[in-house]
């Protein structure tokens, strides 16, 4: 019932050795794609690497890009990354877009990630900006050296005000009043 | 971890004792009030498993106010799991049997009715009257304010401030009650 | 190459995030029948000795010329091809080829890193110590060696080095290389950087992955400090200040869970609080707290990992803990 026996590890997202603090270093090792120069479920990337591979390898020169061309095989695309994961994908009869979509998020991936269940879409180091609450956060000081039970703390301060220490009030008011215009 | 972070924890999670004196409070009103500190509703980081509750010492639980007719109708049910072993017991019985009983059995019922209720009311200690041991005393840091309002006695305010308090009228000193 | 994976991958439920990426591995269908045949050849393995892994480097892709081009543009930087080459040769690798040229009869001089590694953590010390000093200007010196050795260490250099990528491009006897061996790689990188480049470029690379590296840790805690209480009353003579602690706050005092807060005070204002679980531990956190906010390394400083070349340290301020 719990997430010990599972085999998808849990985990929070993080970046590898702080990779926006300093510099971005681009997560995509190398790519390898494997395929068939007649076999028809190639198509799509043959098709891709006639028209598109040249431009990838031009703007991303921190992916090294391995053609294996072999015969009677099903397409595949195997991408690794800096932190050891190797994600292996099947482009079988996909077409020219998708593969080019797909080449799309494995570059901008940052490893395998279907192999670890998020926990949280965030991460923070510094969860508490003015500090973590606690106990003795909004505590009254006076606490510290009353003699618990103690009505000062124990009554009830939020009831509404009775007609007897309103007209009390008044009575004052009205005191204060005769004083000011006595003098 | 380091030992700041382990100190900061032990802080945030510290359980604090809380004091409510039960005098002339309505035991079901009051219990509402005093699950959400057995829980650890009160505080920011509550979770059902984070098992952050506080403890609550009630005082003077003999001295609780039943709403209208209820001491003389309302019945506590029993079974002792054995057949003939159903009881119906009037409330005034049982105040008179156990006066600590009518304020647990309705802080029980105002929780919600899962597997850490159990666990929960052990945290809450009832004493009939003013006396507890010292040592529960000391730990009390807190008091959880009433929520009904007791009256003070006539005979218990001072005679200086009842000569001295405003009247709006008064008998004529000749004046005879009848 | 078949990929035979025997774990099934949970499909987690999708959500219209989820449904861009993929969400199972893509594994090769086996059969149920398949499963005996599998788990003896699994016996077998393991009598054997395990897996075998064979190195990135003897896969038939694999182009060395192109991942060292690969390596210098992922971090941006212009190598010296050659020197970049040597850095990634190791020693137990020259001493390898060269048993086996003896063999062969040919003689081509290779040269190892050793040299290279020399001059970068010469370089990584001096500049990381620099850049400390510059960062923490408050903090005292055996705190900032401190957080050196702990960014300099050979795991810390390492980890970096790994997800650098170097693991699969170092020439070394035995793989998987060990964890010496990237530390040191490592170093020969910035050394050949700082031979190809110059002294500024190798520090932005020194500044952008190992005090990056600091990000996220509490600089405070590669220091042990033995008596807080008594290094803060001494901070303050110095000033003519006394320091008054008190208690502030407890809860549960007779039960094992028992919570203190102790408050320093300076001429009736709080400089600190420290919780605990007893009155003295409270006392010392108090006590690190203030030392923490004198030498201005609380939990919410911003240290700048933006300092652009080699910076010059101003230590007037710092404080001197010497050892009286």
């Amino acid at each position: 019932m719990s997430n010990k026996n599972l085999f998808l590890k849990s985990g929070f997202i993080r970046a590898p050795i702080q990779n926006g603090v300093g510099r971005f270093v681009p997560q995509l090792q190398r790519i390898v794609l494997k395929f068939c120069k007649t076999y028809g479920a190639s198509q799509g990337l043959r098709e891709f690497i006639e028209q598109d591979l040249v431009d990838f390898a031009k703007e991303n020169p921190s992916v090294v890009v391995y053609l294996k061309p072999r015969r009677h095989r099903g397409p595949v695309i195997v991408a690794e990354y800096l932190n050891g994961d190797r994600v292996w994908m099947s482009v079988h009869n996909k077409t020219h877009s998708e593969i080019t979509k797909w080449i799309e998020v494995l570059r901008t991936q940052q490893g395998d990630i279907s192999s670890l269940r998020l926990r949280k879409y965030q991460y923070t180091d510094y969860p508490s900006v003015q500090g973590p609450w606690t106990p003795f956060t909004f505590k009254d000081p006076e606490l510290n050296t009353a003699q618990l039970p103690d009505p000062h703390f124990g009554a009830n301060d939020r009831l509404p005000i009775t007609a007897t220490e309103k007209l009390r009030l008044l009575f004052e008011k009205q005191k204060l009043s005769d004083v000011k215009t006595a003098e | 971890m380091s030992a700041c972070k382990r100190v900061q924890q032990w802080a945030t999670f510290a359980r604090t004792w809380h004091i409510f004196d039960c005098k002339w409070q309505d035991p079901y009103q009051s219990a509402g009030v005093i699950k959400k500190y057995l829980m650890g509703m009160h505080k920011p980081i509550y979770h059902p498993l984070n098992d952050c509750g506080d403890v609550v010492v009630c005082i003077n639980s003999r001295e609780i106010a039943l709403r209208g007719e209820d001491w003389r109708r309302r019945a506590y049910f029993h079974h002792t799991g054995y057949p003939g072993g159903a009881s119906w017991t009037l409330a005034w019985e049982l105040h008179n049997k156990d006066p600590t009983m009518i304020i647990r059995k309705a802080v029980y019922r105002a929780m919600q009715g899962n597997l850490q209720r159990r666990h929960t009311m052990e945290r809450l200690f009832i004493y009939p009257g003013e006396d507890i041991p010292e040592d529960v005393l000391q730990n009390v840091t807190n008091q959880i304010r009433q929520l009904r309002l007791v009256p003070t006695r006539l005979d218990h305010i001072p005679e200086e401030e009842v000569k001295n308090y405003p009247k709006v009228m008064d008998y004529p000193e000749d004046y005879i009650l009848k | 190459m078949n990929k035979i994976c025997v774990i099934r991958r949970f499909i987690p439920l999708t959500t219209k995030a989820m449904k861009c990426y993929p969400t199972t591995v893509q594994t090769q269908k086996i059969h149920r029948w398949v499963a005996p045949t599998l788990m003896e050849l699994k016996v077998r393995e393991k009598k054997l000795g395990g897996k075998k892994y064979s190195p990135r480097n003897t896969y038939l892709e694999w182009n060395l010329e192109a991942e060292l081009y690969a390596f210098g543009k992922r971090l941006n930087e212009d190598f010296d091809s050659d020197l970049l080459l040597q850095a990634f040769t190791d020693r137990s690798y020259v001493i390898k080829e060269e048993q086996k040229q003896k063999d062969l009869g040919i003689d081509i001089k290779m040269k190892d890193n050793r040299e290279l590694a020399s001059n970068g953590e010469e370089f990584i010390k001096n500049y990381v110590q620099v850049y400390l000093e510059t960062i923490l200007p408050r903090f005292p010196l055996e705190g900032v060696s401190g957080v050196r050795e702990h960014l300099i260490s050979e795991e810390s250099l390492a980890h970096v080095s790994l997800h650098l990528g170097t693991k699969d491009i170092i020439l070394a006897a035995e793989y998987p290389v060990d964890r010496f061996i990237l530390a040191n790689a490592f170093k020969a990188i910035v050394g050949a950087l700082l031979q190809s480049s110059g002294d500024e470029r190798a520090a932005h690379f020194v500044r952008d992955f190992v005090i990056a590296q600091l990000q996220g840790k509490d600089v405070n805690e590669f220091w042990t400090i033995d008596d807080p209480y008594e290094m803060l009353t001494n901070i303050l003579k110095k000033e003519g200040a006394t320091l008054e602690p008190r208690l502030i706050g407890e809860a549960g005092k007779n039960t094992i869970l028992a919570c203190y807060r102790v408050g320093l005070y300076v001429e009736k204002k709080m400089i600190s609080s420290g919780y605990g679980e007893s009155i003295k531990i409270a006392k010392e956190m108090g006590a690190r707290e203030a030392l923490k906010k004198i030498f201005g390394t609380e939990d919410h400083m911003k240290p700048n990992f933006q300092l652009e070349g080699i910076p010059k340290p101003n230590t007037n301020i710092r404080y001197q803990i010497a050892a009286s």
